[in-house]
């Protein structure tokens, strides 16, 4: 706070030179404010632009620095005299500040003053009445910062406050943004029709959101009707009700506007024959004859007949009322040249946004089949090489992110602890993957149902135990700040940094295990062990050992899979168990047994996913559900999966 | 003769004080909050604060001259077993009145023994509304107490014309979601500017959504999102928001089911300006508000706590309970009942919350930001708005009311003047 003081004091007369030098009336800005009090003190979006008005009509001496204090929540109310003032922190209590004088004004509690706290609506509003004057402040980041608050409320009259700065501006980045921003305001507010034209022209192809959000705002239409189709419109086009849209709702327009009487709806038909019911028969049709639509509807008619009822408006009704009218959509926007120049803007950038849109979801689908390859992978060792069937290996990938976590809470740098992370996770995960071997699953080689079984019990063990740990409220894992952004190809391509990140850790994973499972002695006496046993252990080969590393080896990437995940997801306890079924499913999709055909299965099972999701953007439980009743599907007509080992390797 | 009366008086002692229990002290609070599984960490912090809230209530003296006595179970997040508990707090430990569950699924499963059994049950947690138990008291918020006020200051505040409402696939978002989106197109905003998305609990992979979201603004439109996320859920999704870089002055989120508890582990730099619906901030500065998280923070024995909403919720809650038996004279559920309709306690956040006869409260909405400091910042504050049980953008319940004082009945249909059922069974 007193930093912020001292730099306002130090930039104060930059600011009031260019901006203020001028005539200032003498009206002291407290008194300017006591005019618009209530508004000031209780800031709505409605009424800021009162508060704003005022202030720069009246212009006494601090009104800039007062409106950023305000929009900053740094000026307090006295509401016993409704005063306004600064104030800094003084222990628990407040030191106010004059605001004219700058002069300290007394020390209070902070429940005696109200902190003004205006919301973001109302600071967006203070943020564009400042543009003008922050555009030529000395920071550039507040020259930048006051760009965007332009560029988020656009207004006619930034076009020449942004010109006259742009004239003054050295930084070329900055310049560039102004240019921008002068060009998709003058395409919106221009007075010239032809600069207008033109400046929406140089926005054909242009797929960044500001442009085609100026596109769409230039295309917005309203629905209207009318005896004949009026003059002085610009029409976009004309409706046929019944094709263009539903007739009812041409109708009901109608009837809004009292021109057509109201439709009786079912209720209403069935009220109003309750309401004439004759001898047991309404309108001569037996009451017991009366529950279908069709025979509710002859009788409603024969009482309409005899004019005890509003007429029956029926379908032909409808489009005979209808068709005394035209019904049509016309721009918001009167000047037809500009209209058209901006559908024919947008039109040209139809294709492009589709293809980007569809390469932004190829990268999703992507990013998702690594994170799936990671968490994948192994397990494709674990059960695809060994034929364990390890319930627990989510809660391997677990027990790596909650490494992470406990890394992350001892090393407070963030490169550093991850780092730290990704070895010691497999250490860990190694480890304990090594010590389930020994205890559990080598006594159970034999039978899988009891390893399935157990792993199973162990999977909920180790999720309960983790609860007891680290209590149930997710905990996360943040990336260093070289991978929390995003990687930006433009405004509909998008890759969050981190996400690419892990593609990269999954491609390398990738090489290791192939450099391991066919470069190596491990490698070389794995194939062999799981191949077949007894032979391997004859040639000299100790397969309790092997399995063992084996195992660990499986284990252990996955918890360096779950130090990975849980950057971009959360790490809980239950983590681990929403990967286990889509593992499984990426190994047995993939093909059993083959590293390549893991990567295939985890690249199927994304690219489909996100393929879902896109159909179907509503439920992305649905595109799950979907998804697991295409793999039922495939796993029918390719029970090996899409890289089906052959030969003595097959196993069977 | 003197010996044979001194027995009997001893044996009469004896039984009454074992068969009468709940008649006689101590005065017994059930605690149904889960203590493990999946909502423990939210339950757990909710029986301590009734444990606090009775043990300041006995250092006051009791309530009726009687000791207070809490009844701790554990329902293990599993949701059969509340209803189960339920009834042996009833039947075997005979309480006097339940303070508990938090998800809605976990209400729904001990309604119909808490209404056989005739008990009295408070419920904290803001949720979809659309009931209105004969026992239960309702202290949360209802949909009109926390989502259509946001909806309102998106709109009227934040010039929000294009909604996307994101939520975890649940009752509580589905319900929540129908009643806003009906809202909305009550408001003039066209069905194609309401983006509607459901995910699973604990959805980790939010790109896809995200980018959707975002690409909603080149409609032209001020895009808003309106979170109903629940649970582990939102940490992935505001992650994934940091990442693409979307800041609270684009693309502002208000979310129902994230407060300081869940910010706690989050690093919240990134996350500043969106906003979060309450009734309840822990920023709030009235003295109330000070006692209560001084005596919390005394309590817990850890100054880094936080509290919450559901926890205001169930001082108020406790608190009108206490005052309606003391006005009551008794602790029978049906007097107590009847004393709760009216009863006024202050709100920690200044002004007094009102319990209406529909079982529902009257309480301020609040608006927060959320703060670096993982704290709110609130931006607004309503005065006391009355809970609806039944919302009237739902088109089933929008003739329905509820009022167990005049009509004695929790889902009266005021088209046909009849009460549709008594029971909570649906």
């Amino acid at each position: 706070m007193l930093r912020q003081l001292c730099a306002l004091a130090l930039i104060w007369p930059l600011i009031l030179g260019p901006a203020f030098g001028q005539d200032q009336s003498e009206t002291p800005l407290q008194d300017v404010l006591q005019t618009v009090q209530a508004e000031v003190a209780n800031p709505s979006r409605a009424t800021v632009p009162v508060v704003l008005r005022a202030l720069l009509a009246a212009d006494a001496p601090g009104t800039v620095d007062f409106m950023r204090a305000w929009s900053d929540r740094e000026v307090y109310e006295r509401p016993a005299d409704g005063l306004f003032f600064y104030a800094q922190p003084a222990g628990g209590a407040l030191t106010l500040i004059d605001i004219d004088s700058g002069a300290e004004a007394g020390e209070v509690g902070t429940r005696d003053v109200n902190q003004i706290r205006p919301n973001a609506g109302v600071r967006r509003e203070i943020g564009a009445a400042l543009v003008a004057f922050e555009l030529s402040h000395p920071d550039p980041d507040r020259r930048i910062a006051a760009l965007d608050a332009a560029a988020r409320s656009p207004d006619p009259d930034q076009i020449t406050a942004i010109e006259a700065a742009r004239a003054e501006e050295d930084d070329p980045a900055i310049a560039a943004r102004m240019d921008r921003l002068i060009a998709l305001l003058n395409a919106r507010f221009a007075q010239d029709s032809t600069l207008r034209v033109e400046a929406i022209t140089a926005l054909r192809g242009d797929v960044s959101t500001p442009a085609r959000s100026v596109l769409n705002q230039l295309l917005q239409t309203r629905t209207d009707f009318a005896e004949s189709l009026p003059e002085d419109i610009n029409l976009a086009r004309i409706k046929t009700p019944g094709e263009d849209m539903p007739l009812a709702a041409a109708y009901d327009a109608l009837v809004s506007a009292g021109l057509a009487p109201a439709a009786p709806g079912r209720n209403a038909i069935r009220d109003a024959l309750r309401a004439n019911v004759v001898d047991g028969a309404v309108g001569g049709v037996p009451v017991h004859q009366l529950d279908n639509d069709a025979s509710r509807i002859i009788a409603y008619q024969a009482l309409e007949d005899a004019g005890t009822v509003p007429p029956l408006v029926t379908e032909a009704d409808m489009a005979g009322t209808v068709a005394q009218y035209v019904f049509f959509d016309a721009y918001l926007e009167p000047d037809a040249a500009v209209t058209t120049a901006a559908a024919d803007a947008r039109a040209a950038t139809t294709t492009k946004v589709a293809l980007f849109q569809f390469l932004s979801l190829s990268f999703d689908a992507l990013s998702l089949g690594s994170i799936f390859f990671l968490a994948a992978i192994g397990l494709a060792i674990t059960f695809g090489v060994m034929r364990v069937i390890n319930m627990a290996h989510g809660e391997f990938i677990m027990m790596g992110a909650y490494t992470g976590y406990v890394v992350q809470t001892i090393i407070p740098n963030y490169t550093a602890s991850l780092a730290v992370a990704l070895p010691l996770a497999f250490a860990v995960t190694f480890l304990a993957g090594v010590v389930m071997e020994r205890l559990v699953i080598r006594h159970l080689y034999t039978r899988p149902l009891e390893t399935l079984l157990a792993t199973f019990g162990i999977s909920i063990a180790l999720q309960q135990l983790a609860k007891n740990i680290f209590g149930t409220q997710a905990r996360p894992l943040t990336a260093p700040d070289w991978l929390a952004g995003a990687i930006q190809v433009n405004d509909l391509v998008s890759v969050a940094a981190v996400r690419v990140g892990i593609f990269v850790m999954a491609g390398m994973f990738l090489l290791l295990l192939l450099y391991i499972l066919n470069r190596t002695r491990l490698g070389l006496e794995v194939r062999a062990v799981t191949q077949n046993p007894g032979m391997a252990a004859s040639m000299g080969i100790n397969p309790d050992r092997i399995n063992m590393l084996t195992f660990g080896l499986g284990s252990g990437i996955a918890g360096v899979a779950g130090v990975a995940i849980g950057l971009v997801a959360q790490v809980t306890s239950e983590m681990g168990a929403n990967y286990i079924v889509q593992s499984f499913m990426t190994v047995v999709v993939g093909g059993v047994g083959s590293v390549f055909g893991t990567l295939a299965g985890a690249a199927l099972i994304g690219s489909l996913q996100k393929g879902i999701e896109w159909f179907n953007p509503a439920n992305t439980l649905a595109a799950q559900t979907y998804m697991v009743l295409f793999i039922i599907l495939f796993i029918q007509f390719r029970p090996k999966g899409i890289v089906a080992l052959k030969g003595r390797a097959a196993g069977d | 003769m003197i010996k044979n009366t001194l027995l009997s008086a001893v044996a009469v002692t004896a039984l009454s004080t074992a068969a009468h229990a709940q008649a006689a002290c101590p005065i017994k609070v059930g605690v149904l909050h889960s203590l493990s599984g999946s909502m423990a960490i939210s339950e757990t912090t909710l029986r301590d604060v009734m444990q606090m809230l009775v043990a300041e209530q006995n250092a006051k003296g009791g309530v009726l001259g009687c000791e207070l006595e809490a009844v701790v179970v554990d329902p293990a997040s599993d949701w059969p077993l509340f209803a189960e508990l339920t009834r042996q707090l009833l039947t075997v430990d005979e309480v006097d009145v339940i303070f508990g569950a938090w998800t809605s699924v976990s209400r729904k499963a001990l309604l119909p023994v808490l209404e056989e059994l005739n008990g009295l049950f408070f419920y904290p947690v803001q949720y979809e509304g659309q009931e209105s138990s004969r026992n239960v008291f309702y202290t949360g918020a209802a949909p009109n107490q926390q989502a259509i006020p946001a909806v309102d200051y998106f709109i009227d505040e934040l010039g929000v014309e294009s909604f996307a409402l994101l939520g975890t696939d649940y009752v509580y978002p589905r319900t929540t979601n129908a009643i806003l989106e009906s809202y909305l197109l009550s408001k003039g905003i066209a069905p194609e500017d309401i983006f509607v998305n459901y995910t699973p609990f604990g959805h980790a992979d939010w790109s896809t959504i995200v980018s959707d979201v975002v690409g909603l603004g080149a409609g032209g439109k001020q895009v808003g999102v309106i979170s109903t996320i629940n649970g582990d859920a939102n940490v992935g999704f505001y992650t994934e928001l940091a990442a693409q870089g979307v800041s609270a002055d684009d693309i502002p989120v208000v979310a129902f089911s994230v407060g300081e508890e869940e910010l706690s582990g989050l690093d919240t730099s990134r996350l500043v300006g969106h906003l979060a619906a309450w009734n309840y901030f822990m920023s709030a500065d009235t003295p109330e508000n000070e006692a209560f998280i001084t005596a919390w923070h005394e309590f817990i024995g850890s100054t880094d706590r936080v509290t919450n909403d559901p926890m205001e919720a169930h001082y108020i809650g406790f608190n009108m309970w206490v005052n309606a038996v003391e006005a009551a004279g008794t602790t029978d559920v049906d007097a107590v009942r009847e004393a709760m309709w009216g009863q006024e306690f202050p709100n920690l956040t200044g002004g007094m919350a009102v319990m209406n006869t529909n079982h529902h409260l009257s309480k301020p909405v609040l608006i927060g930001e959320i703060r670096a400091d993982g704290q709110f910042d609130i931006i607004s504050q309503t005065p006391e708005v009355p809970g609806e049980a039944w919302s009237p953008f739902l088109a089933e319940s929008a003739t329905w009311t509820s009022d167990w004082k005049e009509l004695g009945c929790g889902m009266f249909d005021t088209a046909t003047d009849t009460c549709v059922q008594l029971t909570s069974n649906y």
